[in-house]
């Protein structure tokens, strides 16, 4: 799941200085889930931004809606006229759905309220981990499940670097050693080559750094 | 071998290897790579170099490395692959190894959060091991990591990884340690060992391995340079196991860098003897210092002579080097010929002086000599009238004789002419005037020679006695006629004495033909060939060329002077376009210029000449000579009638104003002196005086300078001195206060179309009115239904009042600066009570009852009542009393005053909550106001005002002191204080804290020491120091809701009166 984190409420006002008609967009897919930008939290923006808006002596008008979702054009065909009668809409969804905005909806003025943080799990009640980092290139059958790309802050791939001590990162103390996990679980399924194994330089081209990622499934092409 | 470094062949001989560390400086600075190279020199057998340890920014390592490698010490470099990816370090490698760096240590890199650039991004294209691999590929397959060959000169290099053996999972590190060795590490750097036993047993996982005889592995030791840095290893460094045995044999030591150094020893000795192990790396951090004497204890040394260090840039420090050197010799040669150069300048500048000063003691001798000379004509003048009259006589005789007048011509004449062909009467009357004479001058002329040579027999003259005598008679005759330029006149004008030896030097000229030394003349012509060498020298063309003919003049035939002529001839053709500066030797006749020369016009030529006149003008003024001067301005008007400062200066000199210094201020002076003194030096000097003597303008210009510092620093210790002195109001100056503008457009007119809700937020709120005293001087405070001055939202009816502090004894510890203002009163109160209204227009009086204070002079409450009495009788402005603060005497003293003042409405105070009831009833049954006194809360004010209240005290009665901070002693406390306390009456309609508040500041401001410290150049006048202190304290207060004020200084209380005055 996608997460994110709503942006400071000052930033939001200063990116909506000057707006007098808004439209505060959630949507029901990830951010709803964690909690970031579906339709409770569109009303919490919205009141927030109508009460800031007041105190600064200023008025504004906001309307509010939740889509199922922000990243299927189909949920976003009405909002292609209906942006039009806002100064600009604020978009709870993720930069996904910001983004599908800007290009699915030529002539609304589209802004973001969160910010996309991570692809992550919800480890307990307000509490959510990055376990992945999209990086195209998977390598967890080698790694005991798991992913030391996106949970190693040096993203190293053959074993735990000298500030390993104890399971903890030597970034700092919360931080497991991803590395020093993946080496117990190995030797704990008995797979214990693979921590002798070098793997070698990666292709990162995978990972975005080959520019914008695209995928294409010829069978489902309409 | 693989790389043929250093290490690789100490390594690879089977010595046990040492290397070294240095850490690059956080600047360009090559000089602290050279010095920590060699220190570390002939020490051991590599250095690594560090790749921006721990994520600090530094000089990176491969250029570090390159300058230690020039030093002839052998880098290891660092390659970490948190800065780079994979092209920047391929890039690097290439570039290292061209460059003859031939050991690379392959690491992952300290994360960048530990460094000082926390916010960037890690690179981390790869790790330590993908890392090892590719330069591995690059050197022995010869290919690029993307498999691209690399065509020829493939990096060479001795590879190098970390391993730590006491980071977590143990059991893997010997397994990782495998990995970087099949990656392609040749040699193992480990973590820093403290921890012996661990490392031994790590080991002996790698000998299970068999990695030690696949590697060569160094045993990574520190000395500890303190027990904290020990410490803090242990704390704060992930990976890195500080024994507690460590700790203790740091902390037991005496010498912690000398036990450091022992223990580094000690653990070098015992990895030594562990198998496997190939070297020892000592990381002696920012102490390269410990590494030779390590070295030597622990027996590693002497080092195997290096081999293979072969930097291919030794160029840069070699060149450096030599280049250095090159300077220094050249720089040498240079300073040895510059010294050579100036020892003859100096030396012929030396002779130039010499020959200057001898001709001018020669000129002061004869001038001397000319004085004598006078002194006798003058005598003999006497005679010679005596002799003419005779003459005289006997021509009258003669006439009457008639024929017989020949006779006696004759008579007369021929001795003269007997002894001396050469001056018989035709040569010298020719000599003299040209033919210009009249005839009767002439005649007269003729019968002065005859009686002089009469006189010469009579007197027994030698000739040169004679020939002087005659000369001079001679000028006296021709000036008297009028007719001679004024040559002596010139060496009046002339000014500053330095140059009066040359002034007299142009004169001299002209004495030396006259008196026909042959000596003299021949010194003359030499001094003056050497002056006109030393102008052609300068390039003054045309001063020199005047200087030959000079010297030409006197001998015509003189060599030297001759070949000079024509030197300068030829350089003044050259230089045609230098203007010639005419001869100014002599003031020209006052009936006209002297021609006008080619390259001025008329016009010019005229104007210089007036400015010239002024300057001559000014000079004479200054010396005193006002008719000289008065001739000369007037010259200049005549020349240019509408000269300002020809006309000023003739005012002046007219009126006797000169431009004598002690007369005007010194100031004054030094900006005339300095007005004229431009000019004089330009005009007045005849050219000769640059030559002669250089230093003359210097001499000048010094003199007004100094004039001028002085003017400067004359007012400068005025203000001290008087303050010493202490007169009345000497720091803070009068005491009047002007007003303080006012503006005079309301606020909704100021704000233009800004509607007024939006700044106005009226209060609903109101502070309750009190009346203090009685009569007409009675006031009023409070009553506003707004903040403090914002009067456009609200209503102020009631300025706050300020009232002055009056003692009931004389104040101990009040500063001069205040005690001055009262010094006759002191003892008084009733005296200093009505000076305050009388003479400080007070408008209330607060009579602080000080010597009540059972910790001071613990009066008896009668007596200060009796005089609390006779203050409040003898001013007609309301008194506030104000006890000395301890509650049980206060009561004493406030209801005897009570009972003896009546029904006079003075105000009351301080009541505390240890004494409101007593007290409280008091001012009840008198009706008085009362200052209820509470330490600096607002729930505390509350509190007692709700107490006075339950007991029957009119809120109207009530004035509240929230306690008062000085500024810079709790101000903005008080300020917060009493703000809230404004804000609860006005805001939230709070009625109990809606009393009037009075601040007792003057006490707490002069209590500060700020304001007792004398007045020094640091902290300024004592009195405005205090002064505005008080005026700040007061105007803060002010703001922040205080509605009387009481104070102490006459000038502060003018000033927050003016205050309040401006902003109501």
């Amino acid at each position: 799941m996608i997460i994110a984190e709503r942006k400071p409420m000052n930033e939001i006002l200063d990116m909506i200085s000057g707006i007098n008609r808004l439209l505060v967009l959630g949507c029901r897919g990830c951010v709803a889930v964690c909690s970031a930008g579906g339709d409770k939290e569109v009303d919490i923006i919205a009141s927030a931004l109508r009460l800031g808006r007041k105190k600064a002596g200023q008025q504004i008008e906001i309307d509010t809606d939740t889509l199922v979702r922000q990243c299927d054009p189909e949920y976003l065909e009405p909002l292609k006229e209906r942006g039009k009668q806002f100064d600009a809409v604020l978009s709870t969804a993720c930069g996904v759905g910001v983004n599908f905005i800007a290009d699915r909806c030529p002539g609304v003025r589209v802004l973001p309220a969160l910010n996309t943080t991570f692809y992550g799990a919800n480890l307990s009640s307000g509490e959510w981990i990055e376990l992945c980092a999209g990086c195209g290139s998977c390598v967890l059958h080698l790694t005991g499940g798991l992913c030391p790309v996106a949970r190693c802050a040096k993203r190293l791939s053959n074993g735990p670097c000298g500030g390993s001590v104890g399971g903890r990162c030597e970034i700092d103390p919360n931080v497991p050693c991803v590395w020093h996990r993946i080496h117990d679980r190995l030797m704990e399924q008995k797979q214990d080559k693979l921590l002798k194994d070098i793997t070698p330089i990666r292709d990162w081209t995978t990972a975005g750094h080959g520019g914008p990622r695209r995928r294409i499934r010829e069978d489902l092409l309409p | 071998m693989i790389a043929g470094s250093n290490l690789e062949q100490v390594l690879r001989s089977g010595n046990f290897a040492v290397t070294g560390e240095l850490g690059p400086p956080k600047s360009g600075d090559f000089e602290v790579v050279r010095k920590k190279a060699r220190i570390l020199k002939g020490h051991v057998d590599a250095v690594n170099i560090t790749d921006c340890q721990t994520a600090i920014v530094r000089m990176s390592s491969f250029a570090a490395g390159l300058l230690a490698l020039s030093e002839g010490v052998e880098p290891v470099m660092q390659m970490t692959c948190r800065d780079r990816n994979r092209i920047g370090i391929q890039a690097d490698i290439l570039g290292a190894s061209a460059l003859g760096i031939k050991n690379l240590l392959c690491l992952t890199g300290d994360h960048q959060k530990f460094g000082n650039h926390p916010q960037a991004k890690g690179v981390f294209d790869m790790d330590s091991i993908q890392l090892l691999g590719m330069v591995k590929q690059m050197r022995d397959e010869k290919r690029f990591q993307c498999g691209e060959e690399i065509k020829s000169n493939e990096p060479e290099l001795f590879l190098g990884a970390a391993a730590n053996p006491f980071a977590d999972p143990f059991e893997y590190r010997p397994i990782r340690l495998g990995k970087k060795v099949a990656a392609g590490a040749n040699f193992i750097q480990t973590q820093i060992i403290y921890n012996v036993e661990k490392f031994a047993k790590f080991m002996e996982m790698v000998r299970d391995l068999g990695l030690h005889e696949k590697v060569f592995i160094l045993a990574g030791v520190t000395p500890p340079k303190s027990l904290g840095m020990a410490r803090y290893m242990k704390r704060f460094v992930p990976g890195l196991d500080v024994t507690d045995e460590v700790i203790d044999r740091l902390s037991d030591a005496k010498d912690q860098r000398e036990e450091g150094i022992n223990i580094c020893v000690d653990i070098v000795n015992r990895v030594k003897e562990i198998e496997g192990v190939s070297g020892v790396h000592i990381m002696a951090i920012e102490w390269e210092e410990a590494v030779p004497e390590i070295v030597k204890r622990a027996g590693l040394g002497p080092r195997p002579e290096p081999q293979g260090i072969e930097p291919r840039l030794v160029s840069t420090a070699a060149i450096e080097e030599a280049v250095e050197r090159a300077r220094h010799e050249v720089r040498d040669e240079i300073e040895k010929e510059l010294k050579k150069a100036r020892s003859e300048a100096e030396a012929s500048r030396g002779l130039l002086i010499k020959e200057k000063e001898k001709a001018s003691s020669e000129i002061a001798g004869l001038r001397k000599e000319l004085e004598e000379m006078k002194d006798s004509a003058a005598r003999h003048a006497a005679e010679v009238k005596r002799l003419t009259a005779e003459l005289e006589e006997t021509k009258e005789k003669l006439q009457q004789a008639g024929p017989l007048e020949a006779a006696v011509g004759e008579a007369v004449g021929r001795p003269a002419s007997t002894s001396h062909t050469g001056f018989d009467q035709g040569t010298m009357t020719e000599g003299i005037s040209s033919g210009k004479l009249s005839p009767r001058e002439q005649e007269a002329l003729s019968s002065l020679n005859l009686g002089l040579k009469a006189l010469q027999r009579v007197l027994g003259l030698n000739e040169d006695q004679f020939e002087a005598l005659r000369r001079f008679l001679e000028a006296e005759f021709l000036l008297q006629l009028g007719q001679v330029a004024q040559p002596v006149t010139t060496a009046a004008v002339t000014p500053p004495p330095v140059e009066v030896p040359v002034a007299e030097a142009s004169e001299e000229a002209r004495e030396a033909e006259t008196r026909e030394t042959a000596v003299r003349r021949q010194k003359e012509v030499v001094n003056l060939v050497a002056k006109a060498n030393v102008l052609l020298h300068k390039n003054k063309v045309e001063e020199a060329l005047n200087a030959f003919k000079e010297a030409l003049e006197i001998a015509p035939e003189d060599e030297k002077a001759l070949e000079g002529l024509n030197k300068a001839k030829a350089l003044l053709a050259e230089k045609e376009a230098g203007p010639a500066e005419a001869k100014e030797e002599a003031i020209p006749p006052a009936e006209g210029l002297p021609p006008c020369p080619e390259e001025f016009t008329p016009e010019e030529w005229s104007r210089k000449w007036v400015v010239r006149y002024v300057a001559m003008g000014n000079v004479r003024l200054m010396k005193g000579d006002n008719d000289g001067a008065i001739e000369a301005f007037k010259k200049a008007l005549e020349l240019d009638p509408g000269d300002e400062k020809a006309k000023e200066g003739l005012e002046r000199a007219k009126t006797g104003k000169g431009i004598h210094v002690p007369e005007v201020s010194a100031e004054k002076a030094a900006a005339e002196v300095k007005e004229p003194a431009p000019e004089e030096k330009k005009e007045a000097p005849p050219t000769e005086v640059k030559v002669v003597e250089e230093k003359a303008p210097e001499v000048e210009e010094a003199a007004p300078k100094e004039e001028k510092k002085e003017a400067e620093e004359a007012p400068r210790p005025a203000p001290r001195a008087k303050l010493s002195g202490a007169p009345e109001h000497e720091g803070v100056g009068s005491l009047e206060v002007p007003g303080l503008e006012k503006e005079t457009r309301s606020l909704a007119e100021r704000a233009g179309s800004i509607s007024e809700d939006l700044y106005k937020e009226p209060c609903s709120g109101s502070i309750k009115d009190v009346i203090i005293g009685d009569g007409e001087k009675a006031i009023a405070v409070g009553g506003e239904t707004t903040l403090p001055f914002y009067l456009f939202e609200g209503d102020m009816p009631n300025p706050p009042r300020v009232a002055f502090e009056v003692l009931d004894s004389r104040p101990e510890e009040w500063p001069d600066v205040l005690t001055r203002y009262f010094d006759d009163c002191l003892d008084d109160p009733v005296k200093w009570a009505r000076k305050c209204v009388d003479e400080f227009n007070a408008k209330a009086v607060c009579l602080s009852l000080i010597s009540t204070d059972p910790n001071g002079a613990d009066a008896p409450a009668s007596d200060a009542a009796k005089i609390a009495k006779e203050v409040v009788e003898g001013v007609d402005v309301p008194v506030i009393l104000w006890g000395c603060g301890n509650a049980d005497k206060d009561t004493e003293t406030l209801r005897e005053v009570t009972s003896l003042i009546g029904n006079k409405k003075v105000c009351v105070g301080p009541l505390s909550d240890a004494n409101y009831r007593t007290l409280g009833a008091t001012a009840m049954a008198f009706q008085l106001p009362v200052v209820a006194s509470t330490p600096i809360d607002v729930n505390l004010a509350k509190q007692l005002n709700i107490l006075l209240e339950n007991l029957g005290v009119s809120l109207n009665h009530i004035l509240m002191d929230p306690s008062i901070g000085a500024v810079g002693y709790g101000l903005e406390y008080t300020y917060s204080v009493m703000e809230r306390i404004r804000l609860a009456a006005l805001t939230q309609q709070d009625e109990k804290l809606s009393a009037p508040i009075v601040a007792n500041l003057g006490r707490e401001v002069w209590k500060a020491k700020e304001c007792r410290l004398p007045s020094d150049v640091l902290l300024g006048d004592q009195e405005r120091r205090g002064v505005i202190m008080e005026a700040v304290t007061a105007s803060t207060l002010l703001l922040a809701g205080g509605e009387i004020m009481i104070m102490r200084h006459p000038k502060a209380v003018a000033l927050t009166e003016a205050l309040i005055e401006g902003l109501m």
